[in-house]
């Protein structure tokens, strides 16, 4: 193997692990909820391999404890799953050069690889090598953290070793660096906007990502051609 | 009383579906450079919205501010603006985020 090659395994590797960490503490909270849920090891397993999604399978036993059916667990998560599009949409340059390989690597297109990802394309350019690394480590961290959870049942609390505080922090050492020129800024300023407001009138709703998603570029986007002008 | 690996298998191929149609649909296309420059801005607009949504948590359908939270990103700010180093600020952030919920 190149040093290239090494260089962006390993980067990967390091940059993924603070939220691989956060992520498989998710895990475990997911793997004893469910069991709370009545699921059964196997099944609780088997979800986090086949779905692999953090926020789809918490929805997902909530909804199960709550007695939801089967329809409306499918509509809610659909709901969910709308900000993937956008996700993959961005991402699809940077993993073009994959070819078949999109296939595969599409499983972890998602919050936290999202983030990382789209940090390293506008650094460095398409590396689906290093998003393969990055969905790979979040993968064994999730599934291994449900495994684990489901063994434990109700005896670790991941809040109380600030585990949750690993994702929020992770993102903001990700995107400051990136807050370069007027345009960018303005964009995260009215993106802080959106979000807030769509929080403040419909708090914990599902659509702040995706709407804030859709509108706050529209704003570097004007910016950069009146700058230009 | 739902089956749950029928359950599983639909969630399964939704949420693949989800993932894999945003790429299939704009690989390999050539985008226009207004287009090019909307996705450039797409990521910060929602890494933005996503700390947003960590900051502020709904409880009992009231918004709460949560003080760790906000401190520890504020911390990683810093430490990442000074230092350029991102491991140490993320631990940084942490710390001092879990410094807030217990002692303050």
């Amino acid at each position: 193997m190149d040093n290239k090659r090494k260089e962006t395994i390993k980067s990967g590797f390091i940059e993924a692990l603070p939220l691989a960490i956060a992520i498989g503490a998710t895990g475990l909270s997911y793997g004893v909820l469910a069991v709370q849920a009545h699921l059964s090891l196997i099944t609780i397993v088997a979800m986090s391999i086949l779905v692999f999604s953090g926020s789809v399978q918490m929805v997902t036993i909530a909804m199960i404890m709550a007695n939801a059916g089967l329809a409306s667990i499918l509509i809610t998560t659909v709901l969910l799953n709308m900000r993937n599009l956008l996700y993959g949409a961005a991402l699809a340059e940077g993993l073009a050069p994959a070819n078949s390989w999109r296939w595969i690597l599409s499983i972890g297109v998602s919050d936290e690889p999202f983030v990382l990802g789209s940090a390293r394309f506008k650094k460095y350019g398409p590396d689906p090598l290093y998003f393969g690394v990055v969905v790979a480590t979040f993968y064994v961290a999730w599934v291994l953290g449900s495994f684990i959870g489901a063994l434990l049942g109700n005896q670790v609390d991941p809040q109380r070793w600030g585990l949750d505080l690993a994702f929020p922090v992770t993102f903001v050492a990700l995107l400051i660096p990136s807050l370069k020129g007027k345009p960018v800024i303005a964009t995260a300023l009215i993106a802080v906007l959106i979000a807030t407001g769509l929080e403040y009138f419909l708090p914990g709703n599902e659509f702040t990502i995706i709407v804030t998603g859709i509108l706050a570029p529209l704003v570097g986007v004007y910016l950069t051609g009146r700058l230009s002008k | 009383m739902i089956n749950h690996w029928i359950l599983i298998g639909l969630l399964a191929i939704s949420t693949y579906m989800s993932r894999v149609m945003g790429v299939e649909i704009m690989a390999g296309r050539e985008m226009s450079l207004t287009l090019r420059l909307y996705f450039n801005y797409v990521p910060v607009a929602i890494i933005s919205a996503l700390i947003v949504k960590q900051i502020l948590v709904p409880s009992d359908g009231q918004l709460t501010f949560s003080f760790p939270v906000l401190i520890g990103c504020l911390s990683t700010a810093i430490v990442i603006k000074k230092t350029k180093m991102f491991l140490p600020s993320v631990v940084v952030g942490v710390i001092i985020g879990l410094f807030v919920r217990y002692f303050v």
